[in-house]
Parts: C-alpha cells; sequence; structure tokens
C-alpha cells in the first residue's frame, strides 16, 4: 500500500515537471509551428544563470524567478533575431520544412558546446532548498519528500498563472488567437509577430523553471553534456504528443501520465527499463492515437 | 560529363572509373590520409542517405547517428555469432537498419509534423541506456568488429588500413551508384511528388504516407551501412561512438552539401572530416585547455550548421548553380 502511494506520489510530481517541458514545446509548437529541439539547451542555460544567482544571492526562492526571466528572455532574443529571420529566408524552397527544426538542433549544439567551454568541467550543482527526506506517516517513510511537494506546488502554481493570462487576459485572447488562424488574428489588428515572440518568452520561462525544479529532484549536478536535459527534453516531447501537441491541457495530462507509467515502471518492473517503455509509449501513441489522446478527430496538418 | 551521367551504363562506367583511381591513389598516399579516406567514405554513405531523406522526400531525422548504431550492432553480432564474411556483415546491417526504419516509419514518418523528428532524435537520446539494458549489445564497453586481416593475395604489404578504405569507398561508390539510379526512378520522382505538395501528389494516386515511410526506411538502410563502416574504421561498437553529437554533425555535412543535391555530398563529407584537425589546431594555438578541447569542434559544427541554413539555406552548390542561372538570364536579355 505504500509503495503504491509511493508510486503515485513521485509519478505527479515528476511528470508535473514533463508537463511545464511539454507546455515549453507547445507553446512554441503553436506560435510557430517548430518543435523547439533547442528548448533543452535552453533550460539548462537559463539553469546556470539560477545556479549563478544561488552563489550569489544564497537563495533558491530568488534565483528561481530571476532564472525564468533570463530564460523568457533569452527564447525572445532567438525568437527575434534568430528565428524571424530563418523564416524570412527559408519561407519558399525545397527545405523550408524542415530547415527550422535543422536549425533549432544548430541551436542545441551550439549553446550546449559554448557553455561547456565557459563553465569547463567545473562541478554546479544545485542543493534542494528545502530536505529531500521523505515524510514519515505512522512509522513510514515515504519517498514522498518536502522537496517533492514543493516541485509539485510550484508547478501547479505556476499551470494557475498561466491558465489565468490565456482564459482571462486580452494578452492571452491574442495568444489563443494568432495560434488559431494568424490571418484573421492580424486583420483583427493583433501583432502576431509579436504574440509570437511573447510565446517563445512564455516557453522560454517554462522550461528555466523545468530545468530549476529538476536539477535538485535529480542527482542535484549540473554538466554542460547533461543527459538529465536531453532526456528532459525527449520526455516532454513524448507528454506534448501523448497530449496531442495543440493544447496545453493535453501537455499537462501527457505529463502526468507520462510520469505515473513511468513512476508504475521504475518501482514495480524495473529502473533501467524506464526509457524504453517511454519510447515505447511514444511509438504506441504514434500508431493508435496520433493525434494525441485528447486530439480532436479533425486535426491541423502542420 | 553531364550527358554520360545521364544514361545508366555511362553512370556505370563513370562509377567505375572513379574507383579504379581511387584505388589507384591509395597506393601513393601515405597511411593517415588513407585512414581519413575510409572516414570520408563513411561520411559519404551517412551523407547521402540523410539526403535521399531530407532532400528528397522533404523529412528530417536528428537520429541518424542512432540508426548507424543500429546497423554497426547488427554488423557486429553477424560477425561475433555467426561469423559471417564481412559483406554479409554489412548486407546484415542494411537490412536490420532499414528494418527498424520501416518500424519507426511506420509509427513517426507517415504522419506530417514534426513527429519523425522528435522520435528520431528520443532514439539518439536514448541508445546508452538501450545498449546497457541487453546483454547481448555489451553494455557501455560495447561489441569487437574485427572483419580480420585482408586477403593474402593483396599482398604482405597491404595495411588493413589499405583494407578498410578499399572496403569503404567500394560500398560508397555502389551506394551513390544506386542512389543516382533510385532517384531517377519512379521512387524517386514519388518521394519528390510528396515533398513538393503532398496533396497535389494524393491526389495523383500516390500514397503519401506509404511513400515517405519507403523513403525512411531506405534511408535507414543506407544509414546502417555507415554504421557498419564506421564500426569497421574504430574496430568496435559502443554507445560512445554513436553519440548525439554524430547526428548532429551528419545534418550538418548534408546541409553543407546541399540537401537537395546529391553530387555536393563530397563538400560535406570533407568539411566533417576536415572539422577535428582545424579544431585542434585552433586549440592547440590557442588556449590549449581541455574544456576548449573538448568542446571546439562541436561549436565549429553547430555554428556552420547555423550559417548555412541561415544564408546559403540550398547548400553552396545549388547557390552557385541558381547564380549561374540567373547570371546567364541576364545576359539573354
Amino acid at each position: 500500500m505504500y509503495q503504491f502511494i509511493n508510486t503515485v506520489l513521485n509519478g505527479i510530481t515528476s511528470g508535473a515537471i514533463f508537463s511545464l517541458m511539454a507546455i515549453a514545446l507547445v507553446l512554441v509548437w503553436r506560435s510557430t509551428r517548430v518543435i523547439n529541439f533547442a528548448q533543452s539547451g535552453m533550460a539548462l542555460l537559463s539553469t546556470y544563470i539560477g545556479f549563478e544567482c544561488i552563489q550569489r544571492l544564497h537563495s533558491f526562492w530568488i534565483a528561481l524567478p530571476l532564472s525564468m526571466i533570463a530564460g523568457a528572455f533569452f527564447a525572445a532574443l532567438v525568437d527575434t533575431f534568430f528565428m524571424r529571420v530563418l523564416f524570412r529566408r527559408t519561407a519558399d524552397g525545397p527545405i523550408s520544412g524542415v530547415a527550422p527544426i535543422i536549425a533549432t538542433l544548430g541551436l542545441l549544439g551550439l549553446i550546449r558546446s559554448s557553455l561547456g567551454m565557459i563553465v569547463g568541467n567545473s562541478d554546479a550543482s544545485i542543493r534542494p532548498p528545502v530536505s529531500n527526506v521523505g515524510f514519515t506517516v505512522s512509522g513510514h517513510t515515504l519517498a514522498f519528500s518536502p522537496l517533492k511537494l514543493m516541485t509539485l506546488s510550484m508547478v501547479i502554481a505556476l499551470m494557475l498563472g498561466l491558465t489565468l493570462v490565456f482564459q482571462r487576459t486580452n494578452l492571452g485572447l491574442a495568444l489563443r488567437a494568432s495560434a488559431y488562424a494568424p490571418e484573421i488574428a492580424r486583420l483583427a489588428g493583433v501583432r502576431v509577430d509579436a504574440i509570437r515572440t511573447i510565446g517563445w518568452a512564455l516557453a522560454g520561462a517554462a522550461g528555466a523553471a523545468a530545468g530549476m525544479l529538476q536539477t535538485p529532484n535529480g542527482n542535484g549536478a549540473l554538466a554542460p553534456d547533461s543527459l538529465e536535459f536531453n532526456l528532459l527534453l525527449v520526455f516532454g516531447f513524448i507528454a506534448a504528443v501523448i497530449g496531442g501537441l495543440e493544447s496545453l491541457v493535453g501537455a499537462v495530462v501527457g505529463g502526468l501520465v507520462l510520469g505515473l507509467f513511468l513512476a508504475f515502471i521504475q518501482y514495480y518492473v524495473s529502473g533501467s527499463l524506464v526509457f524504453i517503455a517511454a519510447f515505447c509509449i511514444l511509438i504506441i501513441v504514434l500508431l493508435l492515437k496520433p493525434k494525441g489522446l485528447l486530439g480532436s478527430k479533425a486535426g491541423r496538418r502542420a | 560529363m553531364h550527358k554520360i551521367l545521364h544514361t545508366n551504363l555511362g553512370r556505370a562506367l563513370f562509377f567505375t572509373a572513379l574507383g579504379f583511381g581511387l584505388f589507384l591513389a591509395s597506393n601513393r598516399i601515405d597511411e593517415l590520409r588513407v585512414y581519413q579516406g575510409a572516414t570520408l567514405a563513411m561520411f559519404v554513405v551517412a551523407i547521402s542517405s540523410l539526403i535521399l531523406l531530407t532532400g528528397y522526400s522533404g523529412q528530417v531525422s536528428l537520429g541518424h547517428g542512432a540508426i548507424m548504431a543500429i546497423g554497426a550492432y547488427a554488423a557486429a553480432l553477424a560477425r561475433i555469432h555467426w561469423g559471417l564474411p564481412v559483406w554479409l556483415c554489412f548486407s546484415a546491417a542494411v537490412v536490420v537498419a532499414a528494418f527498424a526504419g520501416a518500424v519507426l516509419g511506420t509509427a513517426a514518418a507517415r504522419l506530417s509534423g514534426p513527429y519523425l523528428a522528435g522520435t528520431t532524435l528520443a532514439l539518439a537520446v536514448g541508445l546508452p541506456s538501450i545498449a546497457n539494458q541487453f546483454h547481448v549489445l555489451g553494455g557501455e564497453q560495447g561489441l569487437l568488429f574485427d572483419i580480420g586481416q585482408p586477403p593474402s593475395w593483396l599482398g604482405a604489404d597491404f595495411t588493413s588500413y589499405k583494407w578498410y578504405f578499399w572496403i569503404g569507398s567500394s560500398a560508397c561508390l555502389i551506394t551513390l551508384w544506386w542512389l543516382q539510379n533510385i532517384l531517377r526512378s519512379r521512387y524517386g520522382r514519388t518521394w519528390r511528388a510528396v515533398r513538393g505538395n503532398e496533396v497535389a501528389a494524393q491526389l495523383c494516386g500516390i500514397h503519401a504516407g506509404k511513400s515517405k515511410t519507403l523513403a525512411f526506411s531506405v534511408s535507414s538502410g543506407l544509414a546502417g551501412l555507415a554504421g557498419a563502416l564506421l564500426a569497421m574504421t574504430i574496430s568496435t561498437v559502443s554507445p560512445s561512438a554513436f553519440p548525439l553529437s554524430l547526428s548532429f554533425t551528419l545534418l550538418t555535412g548534408a546541409v553543407l552539401s546541399g540537401i537537395t543535391t546529391l553530387p555536393g555530398v563530397i563538400i560535406g563529407a570533407v568539411t566533417l572530416v576536415a572539422t577535428p584537425e582545424i579544431a585542434d589546431a585552433i586549440s592547440q594555438r590557442m588556449a590549449n585547455s581541455e574544456s576548449v578541447t573538448t568542446n571546439l569542434p562541436g561549436l565549429l559544427v553547430s555554428a556552420l550548421l547555423i550559417l548555412v541554413v541561415l544564408f546559403v539555406p540550398n547548400g553552396p552548390v545549388e547557390q552557385m548553380r541558381m547564380f549561374r542561372v540567373k547570371a546567364r538570364s541576364h545576359t539573354k536579355n
């Protein structure tokens, strides 16, 4: 019974982080029709900035918003000075469909190797801001710790904030409109280009938060060639695909489903099977429900 | 020149002549260059598989390195467990990788959008954990892939590097010849039609999903061959030989070659072989610190990728051709 509760709680926590990454991918996909494979590199960069802030200010709670702002700023820069130019230059031509994907991959390589050059192999790490020893309930120590509770509540707070922005503000309306029908939104006076950049910025912030929260939940170590961030990107992508790539709610549901499923594999089958299980889920979803679990039948073509 | 390449016999003769030229050349240059020649042949095969996929069928794979690994593991397993002759090992690499490509392609390639890119990227990221999971793949250490000594009739002073080069360049020439043929065939035209306009192609009775899956499968088969060639030159197959950066590198090579034109492939391959040497030279002259030395090749490759995509998205060769066409039309007017 305790094992079951442990599994569910841990699954939801890691799923919440996958959801953040999936939200980042979906936000960019909705605004520019590109899956930003550089998201893991951007998250890594923001997490390094967060680490530097912790070194100087000695507070995780100040560093987290700072790193999110840095992530948003960097993503906005990438969109304005790189993606827009790229879209203009490859608008028509045989490789117009694949050029943005290739470019984001190049960006990922660029970020990682420049980070590697700058920070070298100095060992950076982010210590958990609260205890990561599990709660004790009537003599049993759960794997669910204050750290996981903090992670989960941060993610929920961020998602609530994002939902409020999307549902209750004019900016949210403009974001939804330019994702749904850019031409009509433009005719209605929405500055679609600027709104797209804001979409990128929100995604950058979400990715930064995912990186900042994932690092202390893992072993805490940060490295430019870390596998953890690539896995975060891949799991975020799988979560987004489960949710149907189009919807933010889908991304959250996809992340939670994936997190729970992987937790059950990890605790009940074998920890080393996690990646293979995730990959199988991706293949199965693509084969059976290519529009995602929540996707409508008439999903739009990319 | 161009007229010769437009007939079947002409193409076959051209590639045979090229092959003889290469074999004669291999006797005249030193060992290191011969070894680099073998690597070059491997890159030509790998890049042309990516060009077939991206340029001719309009899809992109971010994890072609992982598919190369599938071919390499297949070849090594065939060699270790059944002791197959070398050419059968290479055939096994092609067949197994093409099959894996068909499975992945059925899931991801038939869908439009970023699905194939994401799925292949996931495969490349997860390759080490997959290799560690199955004991038969040998975990981190990987497997030995020893193709044995060159046959004795080639003479006593015939080194293994030269043998690698001969095998590599034969495989490369056969691949290029075969690609020239298939791209001019019905399949090549179908792929280009789907890339150009999927809806219009479907109206003409082409099954777009099947066509894309086939293209991915063929491309995977070639990537598998390239993987076996890579394993041959380094004598081992391990996850660290096929890192994520290999997939990036291949994409850079493909973009530099001009992903819609096969003839440019040699530019991309030469650049990829030269990049580590250039990076070495720079880092020795500059800082000589470890973090620079390990990261400079990756930095050069990704910077090159971004610059080419931004400024010559069709590749230098195609760009030159377009300039020439423009200049010609100006003089006519």
